[in-house]
């Protein structure tokens, strides 16, 4: 378990996979996917775990690593990733989805991305992660700017959302960037919650 | 076969697999594929390529050739996403002569043309190594935007460089034939290469 300050990053397991029906059903996963809007059965939800399952398998632990998030009272409140690892190039690709939308906005996500951060130059000894998004999704370009992302490429009209098209934003941060999670806590003022989650 | 200026596109067989065994062993394709390290390909892991890459829906390998049918390298269009009409598309000249000539740059605009006018995409993605002038000249030539650029992304000779991420999209494609009226493109008069060997089992199927 990696702890943080609101969330604390385990093992993905069936609690979090039973509520995957309600989040990929809802905005979370439009805005993870860049904009798609999913109508998916469990049976689909339950195929595609096992298939993922065997592939993770298949390649080993070397190519990608999933967290759930919980909340510190133990709710499972989403996912974070390294959907991605380029080993040789030390290379870690970003993933997260905070399914339930409750719990957007008041820091749970940044603290999960901080823990992953540190896991990812600490742990796998990374020396570079990096991620999309797309230009209408103000929170997570607002989470990379306070977390110290650079945005590297803005690929036009590279996302379809609901009739428009967005940019897609690659953001990347190198390891001698990198301050360290406790310096990031102090400078954008992260705090725990007394009294437990908000909900 | 699809017929441009310089050069035609051909199904990416017969001649073309046994030079990739070749190919998929040098320089021109590891900078094409960026994010390969140098692993040796035996035959077998070339043939499994071709074959994962006929299987996908979303991608293809096809051939570039000279007019006098003297085989030049790949073109490759890969993860093609519908719901946003979008593909990467990548291109290499396994037969290095023809590295920064305008075959390989009409091989890159035939490319472009299939998937505009013929697959009807919205939008191009290509990436190149940031050493990779010739690479990132062709791109411009034939109108790739430059989008930006991945910081010390990719391990390579014992250092980590950059990638250069390009896009185009459908309405800054002009059309093959508007495209071609401003570029003057010129052909190199390379002499043809003689014709890979052929194994013993190749032989025999012809034969059967």
């Amino acid at each position: 378990m990696l702890e943080g300050l609101l969330v604390d990053l385990v093992p993905y397991n069936k609690r979090f996979l039973d509520l995957e029906h309600i989040w990929r059903n809802n905005d979370s996963a439009f805005w993870s996917s860049g904009g798609d809007r999913y109508i998916v059965s469990r049976a689909t939800i339950q195929r595609k775990a096992e298939e993922w399952a065997e592939e993770a398998e298949r390649q080993g632990p070397a190519r990608s690593v999933m967290f759930g998030v919980q909340t510190k009272d133990g709710i499972p409140i989403g996912f974070f990733a390294l959907n991605w690892l380029l080993l040789h190039s030390r290379l870690a690709m970003l993933g997260a989805r905070i399914g339930d939308p409750t719990y957007w906005g008041g820091g749970y996500g940044t603290d999960a991305l901080l823990l992953l951060v540190d896991y990812a130059f600490d742990w796998l000894d990374m020396r570079k992660v990096w991620l999309g998004t797309t230009s209408t999704n103000a929170r997570v370009m607002r989470q990379m700017e306070k977390v110290g992302f650079r945005l590297e490429i803005r690929e036009r009209q590279q996302a379809w959302q609901d009739g428009t098209w967005a940019d897609g934003l690659i953001y990347g941060l190198l390891r001698d960037e990198w301050p360290g999670r406790d310096a990031v806590i102090e400078r954008i003022g992260l705090r725990a919650r007394d009294g437990g989650d908000v909900r | 076969m699809i017929e441009g200026t310089l050069v035609d596109l051909v199904p990416f067989e017969d001649d073309f697999a046994t030079h990739l065994e070749s190919w998929m062993n040098e320089e021109a394709w590891f900078r094409m594929n960026l994010w390969d390290r140098r692993e040796p390909h035996p035959e077998d892991a070339v043939k499994k390529y071709i074959e994962s890459m006929e299987k996908k829906e979303n991608a293809a390998l096809i051939g570039f050739q000279t007019k006098s049918g003297d085989p030049i390298g790949g073109l490759i269009y890969d993860h093609e996403w519908s719901r946003v009409r979008k593909v990467e598309i990548s291109f290499f000249a396994g037969d290095t002569r023809y590295e920064g000539t305008d075959e390989v740059l009409d091989g890159l605009l035939m490319l472009v043309r299939y998937c505009f006018e013929t697959r009807n995409m919205h939008r191009l993605d290509a990436v190149a190594l940031a050493f990779d002038e010739a690479k990132i000249d062709a791109l411009r030539r034939a109108g790739f935007v430059h989008e930006g650029t991945l910081r010390q992304h990719i391990r390579w000779e014992g250092d980590y460089v950059d990638v250069e991420a390009f896009g185009l999209l459908e309405d800054e494609w002009p059309g093959y034939a508007a495209k071609i009226e401003t570029l003057d493109l010129q052909p190199s008069d390379l002499e043809p290469k003689p014709k890979p060997e052929k194994k013993p089992e190749d032989e025999k199927k012809l034969a059967s």
